[in-house]
């Protein structure tokens, strides 16, 4: 997370990193997996427009086995349209 | 004949969306629903007093109306509403009001476990695949026995969801044997050959579980086989 508090970096399931952007600053403390929903912006970094923490009080979440899943659903489109 | 749905289907928002009604059914793809899961996020939650009404984002499409009946006269438990921000796991019918798609929720649970997210999305790919695949399957199958058999209506449903005790691939194995006529009964092979999306392992597994369950028996060899329902 960014000093300013304005930008953080994300790993994906595959180790991948993701830059994301906010309007304003964070005023928690974030840690663990997050959802984030945003705009992809030109240098191809995330503008957020919300957030979520995932959950992991009482089990971890598998990023690698969503990431896979992703994949698997993007593969049918037919079976899971996307609006 | 009707491929009646009697089990509860996952999906996305978007599907449900899409699905089209035909008088009080219905359908995504062709395949019937009526009982679906989605899971999401919740956006809004607004108390009435004898509902609560939710709006759950999956991100497939807009948040989908949720509405859950409380019962006044039970206090606690059932009142206590989920948060915004919350993801759960919803369990409702699809209803449709002056074009508006909505759902009637008989539960609402949090997720405790995000794997369970995971687990979903993929489950609806595999739900609405293998409906499609049966609904396509049957349409294939000989029509040519008579209209006394009723319980052939028991096609319907997901594959690893059991209908009549069934799953699909036991369903159809059964089928493409209660309708050979040769008296020999339907053979390994012959299974095989028509039902090319299963591998023999499977044929073979679902022979054995049809056979122990009495609903066929083997004639002249353990390959072939005749129903004990056969007309």
């Amino acid at each position: 997370i960014h000093p300013t508090g304005k930008l953080f970096v994300l790993s994906d399931g595959e180790g991948k990193h993701a830059t994301v952007e906010l309007s304003e600053p964070l005023d928690e403390e974030i840690s663990g997996v997050l959802e984030v929903v945003g705009r992809v912006t030109n240098q191809a970094t995330i503008m957020c427009m919300s957030y979520v923490q995932f959950r992991e009080d009482k089990s971890p979440f598998d990023l690698e086995l969503y990431n896979e899943a992703l994949k698997i659903i993007h593969e049918f489109p037919e079976y899971f349209p996307f609006g | 004949q009707r491929i009646r749905s009697q089990n509860i289907v996952p999906c996305t928002v978007s599907q449900l969306l899409a699905a089209e009604q035909v008088d009080e059914t219905f359908r995504i793809r062709d395949v019937e629903i009526s009982q679906v899961t989605i899971i999401g996020i919740i956006r809004h939650a607004e108390k009435a007093p004898t509902n609560i009404l939710y709006k759950v984002d999956d991100m497939t499409a807009a948040p989908m109306d949720v509405r859950q009946w409380v019962d006044t006269d039970e206090a606690g438990g059932e009142n206590v509403v989920v948060l915004p921000g919350t993801y759960v796991k919803v369990a409702g019918h699809l209803r449709s009001f002056q074009n508006k798609k909505s759902l009637v929720a008989f539960k609402i649970m949090p997720l405790e476990n995000m794997n369970e997210f995971t687990t979903h999305i993929l489950e609806i790919v595999n739900a609405h695949m293998i409906l499609r695949k049966n609904l396509m399957s049957a349409s294939r199958a000989p029509q040519s026995f008579s209209a006394g058999i009723g319980d052939v209506g028991g096609y319907g449903g997901g594959g690893s969801l059991p209908v009549n005790g069934l799953t699909a691939h036991q369903s159809q194995v059964l089928n493409l044997i209660k309708n050979c006529p040769v008296p020999e009964g339907m053979s390994l092979q012959e299974l095989k050959l028509q039902l090319h999306h299963m591998s023999m392992s499977t044929i073979k597994q679902a022979v054995e579980f049809l056979s122990s369950e009495g609903h066929i028996y083997s004639t002249v060899d353990d390959d072939h086989y005749k129903s004990t329902d056969a007309e």
